[in-house]
Formats: C-alpha cells, structure tokens, sequence
C-alpha cells in the first residue's frame, strides 16, 4: 500500500469497527440466543421422532371459548409492578425499575391506547376471550383483542427466509404436534413489554412454547422465552388457558377505535378526552354522523 | 328532576371491592383511593369496545346537572358478568359506585350499578346481588 493511503486506511479501519463491531457483536449475540431456542425446538422435535402425523380424526378437542387465566401476569406467580421472575440485563433491569418509578409518580403509558395489537409475547397474556381452531396443517389461535389471529404452520415448513423475514405483531411460527401437544418455535417479533407493570423485550425475542389440554376446561402453554438483549437466562413460565362457561358468549369483531378516546399527555402519561369536550369521538357519530377532519378547500 | 339528587362522597368514605379492570391503557388517570357514590338517570349505556361506558345525569350540590361518565370493560367481559345492554337503559333511575379521575372531571371506573329493584351489577362477582338486594349465584 502506499505510504499515503496508509492513513486513510487505519481511517476506514477504525470507522469500519466503529461502525460494525457493535453490530457484529449484537448479531453474534443474537445468533446464539436464536440458536438456544431453535435448539430447543429442533430437540423436542427429535424426541418426536420429527413429529405426529395429524389427520382430522386425531387432532386433540380444544373446541370452546377460553381466557388467560391470571390476568395479565406473564409470570402467572408474579403480580404486576412487583419485582420479576425475569433474568434481566442491566439495560433492561434500568428500564423496568425506571417504569415503576415512573407509575409511582403518576406516569404510565401503554401503546395499546393508540389501538396497537399488544405484538408477541405480550400476547400470551391478553385479557378476554380466546378460540383454537385445530387443523391437520395449520392451527389458529384466535385472540378476541383486535381481533388477532396467530398462525402457527404444522406443515413442515420452516421460518420466513432471512432475507423476506421482517418483524410482525404475531411474529413467525411453526411448530409440530408431539401426540396431543403443539410444540412451537416463535421468531421475528417487534419489540415490546410483557405488559404494564412488567419488563419489556427487544426484537430479538424470541420462544419455543409447549401447548396442550391438561384437563377438560384448562389449556396449559409452557413458555421459554429467548431474548439476548433483555434476559441474562432463559425465561420459562407456565401460563394457562380456562374455559368459558357464559352461555350463548361468542367472539366478535372487536374493533379498539370504535371508542378510544384515550389520549397521551405532555409528559408522556393516559389521560382521557370526556364526552363533551374537544376532541371526543363519539361512537355513535363515527360512522353517519358530522364532525371529522374537513377536507381543505 | 324530583326524582334525581346526587351524593358525593369523599375519599375513603366508601368501602368497595377491589376492582381489576383489563383495560387497553393505564388507570394512572383514576384515583383507586377514591370513591363516587352518585344517584341519578341513565342518559346512554355505551355498549363498545374496548371500553363500555355509562353516562348518568346527576344533579351535584349548586343544583346544576352534570353528566357523570363510568367506564366499563368491553361487551364480552360484561357478560361474562351478567350486565347485558338491556338491563340498563336510558331513562332509568340507578346508583352507581365507582373510583374517579384525580383531575376532578365527572368520570370515573365503575363499580357498581344499584337498579331500582335493588339488584347490583358489577365485574367484582363479591358485590352482585339480586332484586331486593339477595344474594345471587355467581359464575
């Protein structure tokens, strides 16, 4: 090289590290992480024997409506605002301590209030009604909360290719029956919490999840939880599913901006616009009545 | 208006059960430590997601009227409660306990509902009770 470009060299060099290392170091960290849990995944399935073979007349009954039982606790055990069962880094543990912190000042804030889906695997721990809707190929499991499904592939196929695979509320999954239990390998989530009152996750999340009927009214899933930026450990937690006996209950649409009048203060807290006051949606004027943004003329 | 009057209690006046609202924001807005007792007329039952809310008519303590707003839980979980958009309907005379906004605005997370019959809808399955005030089954 010549003695001239040896400078500018070493320059790109450092700006190369600067600029890579970190990410190298997150990817590698990542690799791993991603690799523990689809290790786990890929094991159960080897202890499967590759998986059981569904047809129609062996998929186990998981018919009915269901909900989260234990509100919305992700670790059922641990009460929300109450320290974690979690393992969390030191980046993670600042921002968990930080949101109580704040919830004790009077500052809370959940970004379902701008009528998001609550993004996985939050999602585990949504409140109302569920639905399992059990296919040979395929299994659905139907979130009443806007109205989500989670589609969970038992077709043998694997992960959106890496160079498709883009974040998604649900995330990614696929998964493979070991005789009356859905065994489930989750990627490619967006960031998000467990829930108000309880630590969040990176988009590095990701889970291997054992779902099966314990008993006639309780679905049980076993849940380990892989994530390189917020958990030092895995994280398992066993959270479960009980049956719903109101009659004639049935899932319907559910649509978060039929009325939300809940907004996001100055300092970052909820507050609520009140029927009457500026800004109020009201939900009977939503679809027929006046008001609304004015076209410019 | 005869048929209409309005109580207000402060703080700690009240003892309800506690109440778990799934909710789709924070209830930072609500003082938990505060209660509302208010009797008036039900001007709207708005039966939504992802919040049901009442709106009763009271008349507060100078005689004006005030609409008070309760926000409920959606449709689904109501009814897993047992209070159906038909059991409360605009015209009806009822009590309503709930805890209110720390601002002061006429809002509040509901309670309790007292019909005329003396029966009490509520989420908290501890407080629902029967016409007349008897104990109900709860589910």
């Amino acid at each position: 090289m010549h003695v001239l470009l040896r400078p500018i060299a070493a320059g790109v060099a450092i700006i190369t590290v600067c600029l890579c290392v970190p990410r190298t170091v997150a990817a590698q960290e990542y690799e791993k992480w991603y690799k523990l849990s689809e290790q786990q995944f890929l094991e159960l399935k080897q202890k499967a024997r590759g998986g059981t073979k569904m047809t129609w007349d062996k998929l186990p009954d998981w018919t009915g409506v269901w909900t989260h039982d234990g509100g919305t606790r992700f670790d059922p055990k641990i009460p929300n605002y109450a320290p974690t069962s979690a393992k969390l880094t030191p980046e993670y543990r600042a921002k968990f301590e930080k949101k109580l912190a704040d919830q004790k000042q009077g500052v809370e804030w959940d970004h379902l209030s701008y009528c998001l889906p609550a993004g996985f695997p939050r999602w585990i721990t949504e409140p109302f009604l569920r639905e399992f809707i059990v296919r040979p190929e395929e299994v659905w499991w139907i979130n009443e909360q806007q109205s989500e499904v989670r589609r969970i592939y038992i077709d043998g196929r694997g992960h959106v290719p890496e160079d498709e695979a883009y974040a998604t509320w649900t995330g990614d999954s696929i998964g493979f029956w070991d005789g009356d239990t859905l065994v489930v390998h989750t990627i490619n989530n967006k960031e998000g919490q467990y829930n108000r009152g309880q630590p969040d996750y990176s988009d590095k999340v990701s889970t291997v999840e054992r779902i099966r009927k314990v008993s006639a009214d309780v679905i049980e899933d076993d849940i380990t939880v892989y994530d390189p930026l917020s958990l030092v450990e895995p994280w398992h937690v066993v959270n479960r599913y009980v049956r719903v006996k109101t009659p004639n209950l049935r899932i319907n649409m559910w649509s978060c901006e039929e009325n939300n009048n809940v907004i996001k203060t100055q300092d970052g807290s909820t507050q609520f616009i009140l029927k009457g006051e500026t800004g109020y949606k009201d939900p009977n004027a939503l679809i027929t009545g006046p008001g609304g943004t004015q076209a410019p003329k | 208006m005869k048929t209409m009057f309005a109580t207000l209690l402060g703080a700690a006046v009240l003892v309800v059960g506690a109440v778990h609202l799934s909710a789709h924001h924070s209830a930072i807005a609500y003082d938990r430590n505060a209660d509302v007792e208010l009797t008036g007329t039900i001007r709207e039952f708005q039966y939504t997601n992802p919040h049901s809310w009442l709106y009763v008519q009271v008349v507060d303590k100078t005689g004006q009227t005030v609409d008070w707003g309760f926000e409920a839980e959606g449709p689904s979980t109501l009814l897993r409660a047992g209070i159906k958009v038909s059991l409360l309907k605009p015209g009806e005379k009822v009590t309503v306990k709930g805890h209110p906004l720390k601002d002061g605005r006429p809002a509040a997370i509901l309670v309790s509902v007292t019909k005329a019959d003396g029966s009490v809808l509520s989420s908290d399955a501890a407080l629902r009770r029967g016409p007349g005030g008897k104990p109900i089954d709860t589910q």
